[in-house]
C-alpha cells in the first residue's frame, strides 16, 4: 500500500447473488418460479487517488461504477479485496473512515426539504460531529462558496435542482473531508450550473488540496476536470491513466486519408499495422479512416505502404490528417470492442503502474 | 456523546419542522382527537347513554379505552418508523445519508425514535386530557411512575423495531408485514387488561412476548386505577421489565446483524 494516495482499492471484488420468483425469463421466454443469479459487478478492481486529484470514473450504466463508490464509502462490502481511505481500512474502520469521506450520490434525497440550506448543514453538521461556532462559520462559508447566499434561509423544497445538488456538495463537505466523492454530480443539470459545480470541484481541489472521486456519463465533464481517469466496464477497469496519456494513446492511431475517390477498403485491411479500416464521405469529399497499431514502427511501415497501395490504385492524395481524438470515442472503443485495444498500454497488473 | 449530538440533531430537525408546519400538528391533534372522540361515541354511547352524558362507570371505561387505543398507537408509531419509515428512507436515498453519519445506523435510529417518541407522548397527553374531560373521565396525573413507566414502553418498542427494521433492511417486503403486527399492537393495546393472566397458556404467553401488552396493562392501572408506585409490585411490571432487556438486546443485535447483510447485498439503499 501506497502513502501517496488518500483512496486505494486493492483486487476489489463485488459479487451480488440475487433471487428471482415467479419471473419471465428473457433468454427463454418462458416464465420461471425461481432463479438464482450471479451478478459480477466490480471485478477484481485496483486504483488509487492522490492527495490534491481528480479522479474520473467512466463506464456504461451498470458498469459498476456506483458499486465502486458504494464500497469507499462503506455502503456496500466488498466480497473481496481491500478498499483503503486515508490508509484506514474501510471494513474494520469504518466509522473512522466516514469522518474522513464525503459523499453524493445519484438520485437521491441528500438534504432535508422542509429545512432551510443553513438548517441542513446545521442537521448534517452535528450528524457529522462539527459542532459550535465552527458549523456556523463553516456552514456560511461552504452557501457563499457554493454560490448559495442568496437561499441559505429558503426552504431547500422551494430551490431548483441545480441548487439541490450544490447544496448536496455543501452537506458532503461540511465535515472538511479529505475524500469526497460525487456520483453522477453534473447529470440532470442545465450547461450553467454543470460550467459553475465543475469550477467549484476544480477549485476546491486545487485549493484544499482534497481528493475527489467522480463518476460521470458525460465526457466533457470528464475530460475538463479529470487528472486520471479509469474506465470501467462490465466490472473491469479496462483503462487507467492520466487524462491526457489516455487521448493521446488513440491521438496517434487514426488517420483521416482524404482522397478523390474511395479505393478497395478490403485490400488494405489485411496489411500489416493496419488494425481498422473505414470509408466514410466527408462535406470536401471522400475519406478513408485508418487505425493503426501503436507502435512507431509499425505504425510508419502501415503509413508508407497504405499510401504506396493508393498510389498503386490511381487514388489522388489530398491530405493526411491525424484524428484529435476525444475522450468520447476512446469511451467508446473501450466499451464496445476492448479486444482489438492495446491493453498492456492501458492498464497492468501491478496496481502501482496503474495508478 | 455521540448520542448526545445526533439527539440535538433530531430535536432540532423535529422542533424546527414541528414550528414551521404548525397548522399542520395542530390540525393532526385536533383531528385525532375529533376521530377518537366520534369512537368512542359509537362504541360506549347508544343514543339515551349520549343523553345521560355525566354517567361516570361509562366515562371511565371510555378513558379507559382512549388510554389503550392512544397507547396502542405510540406503539404503531414507533414500529412504523422502523418499518414504513425506514422503507421511505431507502427509497427516498436518506437512509444512505444517515448510514454515512460517522454514529453509526443504531444511534441516529435510537435518537429519531426518542424524538418521535417524545411529540408522540406529548400530543397523545394533550389528546387525552381532552378525552378524559370530554367523557367525564378521570386520570391520575402519577408523573413517576407513568415516566419509568413509558421509559420501559420506549425501549420494549424500539427493541422490537430494530427487529422489524433489521428485517426491512434485508427483505423489504417485510414492510407491508409489519403493517398487521402493528395493528394486531393497537388491539393488544386496547384490550389489555389483568385478565390476560387468565387466559388460554399459550396466548397468555404470546401477549406476555409481544411488547405492548404489559406496557398497557401497566399504564392503565397507574392513570386509570390509580395505583401509584403501587404497579412496581405488579407481575406486569417484572414482564415489562424482562421484556424490555430481551427486546432491547435482541432487536439491536439483529438490527448490526441483518446492516451488515443489507450491505452484503447492496439494499441498503435500495427499496
Amino acid at each position: 500500500m501506497s502513502n501517496s494516495h488518500l483512496v486505494e482499492l486493492n483486487d476489489v471484488d463485488k459479487v451480488f447473488h440475487t433471487r428471482h420468483f415467479f419471473f419471465k425469463d428473457e433468454d427463454t421466454a418462458r416464465r420461471r418460479l425461481y432463479a438464482k443469479r450471479v451478478v459480477h459487478a466490480v471485478d477484481r478492481v485496483t486504483f488509487g487517488i492522490r492527495h490534491g486529484e481528480i479522479f474520473g470514473l467512466l463506464g456504461p450504466n451498470g458498469a459498476g461504477k456506483t458499486t465502486t463508490v458504494k464500497m469507499i464509502s462503506g455502503l456496500v462490502r466488498p466480497s473481496s479485496g481491500d478498499v483503503f481511505v486515508d490508509g484506514l481500512h474501510v471494513e474494520r474502520k469504518r466509522l473512522k473512515v466516514l469522518r474522513k469521506v464525503g459523499v453524493v450520490l445519484e438520485g437521491t434525497r441528500t438534504c432535508v426539504w422542509p429545512l432551510t440550506p443553513l438548517e441542513n448543514l446545521a442537521y448534517f453538521g452535528n450528524l457529522k460531529d462539527v459542532k459550535g461556532s465552527i458549523l456556523k462559520q463553516r456552514a456560511r462559508e461552504l452557501l457563499i462558496f457554493m454560490g448559495l447566499k442568496d437561499k441559505m434561509n429558503v426552504q431547500v423544497r422551494k430551490l431548483s435542482r441545480g441548487e439541490k445538488q450544490k447544496l448536496a456538495i455543501c452537506i458532503a463537505l461540511i465535515a472538511d473531508p479529505p475524500v469526497i466523492l460525487l456520483d453522477e454530480p453534473t447529470t440532470g443539470l442545465d450547461v450553467q450550473t454543470s460550467r459553475v459545480i465543475k469550477d467549484k470541484i476544480v477549485q476546491m481541489t486545487r485549493e484544499q488540496g482534497k481528493c475527489v472521486l467522480v463518476t460521470t456519463h458525460d465526457m466533457h465533464v470528464a475530460q475538463e476536470l479529470c487528472d486520471r481517469i479509469g474506465i470501467i466496464n462490465m466490472g473491469q477497469l479496462v483503462a487507467c491513466k492520466p487524462t491526457e496519456e489516455l487521448l493521446s494513446l488513440f491521438f496517434d492511431l487514426t488517420y483521416e486519408f482524404h482522397l478523390d475517390r474511395l479505393p478497395d477498403s478490403d485490400a488494405l485491411a489485411d496489411l500489416p499495422g493496419v488494425l481498422e479500416v473505414e470509408p466514410a464521405r466527408h462535406e470536401d469529399g471522400p475519406v478513408l479512416v485508418l487505425r493503426l497499431q501503436p507502435e512507431l514502427a509499425q505504425r510508419s511501415e502501415a503509413l508508407y505502404t497504405v499510401t504506396g497501395r493508393l498510389r498503386e490504385q490511381g487514388v489522388l492524395l489530398r491530405a493526411i490528417i491525424q484524428r484529435q481524438a476525444s475522450l468520447e470515442s476512446v469511451f467508446l472503443h473501450l466499451t464496445t470492442s476492448p479486444v482489438d485495444l492495446p491493453k498492456v498500454a492501458l492498464t497492468q497488473p501491478s496496481g502501482a503502474e496503474v495508478r | 456523546m455521540g448520542f448526545l449530538l445526533v439527539l440535538k440533531a433530531e430535536l432540532v430537525r423535529a422542533f424546527i419542522i414541528m414550528r414551521r408546519y404548525w397548522f399542520a400538528t395542530l390540525t393532526s391533534i385536533i383531528i385525532g382527537y375529533g376521530v377518537l372522540l366520534m369512537l368512542i361515541l359509537t362504541f360506549f354511547y347508544n343514543r339515551s347513554e349520549i343523553q345521560g352524558w355525566a354517567d361516570k362507570t361509562i366515562g371511565e371505561n371510555a378513558t379507559n379505552w382512549a388510554l389503550g387505543f392512544i397507547v396502542g398507537m405510540f406503539a404503531f408509531g414507533i414500529v412504523g418508523l422502523f418499518s414504513q419509515g425506514l422503507q421511505g428512507m431507502a427509497r427516498s436515498g436518506e437512509l444512505e445519508q444517515v448510514y454515512m453519519s460517522p454514529h453509526g445506523l443504531i444511534t441516529n435510529f435510537l435518537a429519531r425514535s426518542f424524538v418521535a417518541s417524545v411529540s408522540s407522548i406529548l400530543s397523545s397527553a394533550l389528546m387525552l386530557w381532552l378525552i378524559a374531560l370530554s367523557v367525564k373521565g378521570k386520570l391520575h396525573a402519577d408523573f413517576g411512575p407513568t415516566l419509568v413507566l413509558l421509559a420501559l414502553t420506549y425501549l420494549n418498542l424500539i427493541g422490537f423495531g430494530f427487529m422489524v427494521g433489521g428485517l426491512v433492511l434485508v427483505f423489504k417486503q417485510t414492510g407491508q408485514i409489519a403493517i398487521l403486527i402493528r395493528t394486531a399492537l393497537i388491539f393488544l393495546a386496547i384490550f389489555a387488561t389483568k385478565d390476560v393472566e387468565n387466559w388460554w397458556l399459550p396466548a397468555r404467553l404470546l401477549a406476555h412476548i409481544l411488547p405492548i401488552t404489559d406496557a398497557a396493562i401497566c399504564l392503565k392501572m397507574v392513570l386509570i386505577e390509580g395505583i401509584g408506585t403501587d404497579v412496581f409490585a405488579q407481575d406486569s411490571f417484572w414482564f415489562l421489565i424482562i421484556s424490555s432487556a430481551i427486546w432491547t438486546f435482541l432487536g439491536i443485535s439483529c438490527f448490526k446483524i441483518m446492516e451488515n447483510w443489507s450491505r452484503d447485498k447492496g439494499t441498503l439503499g435500495a427499496y
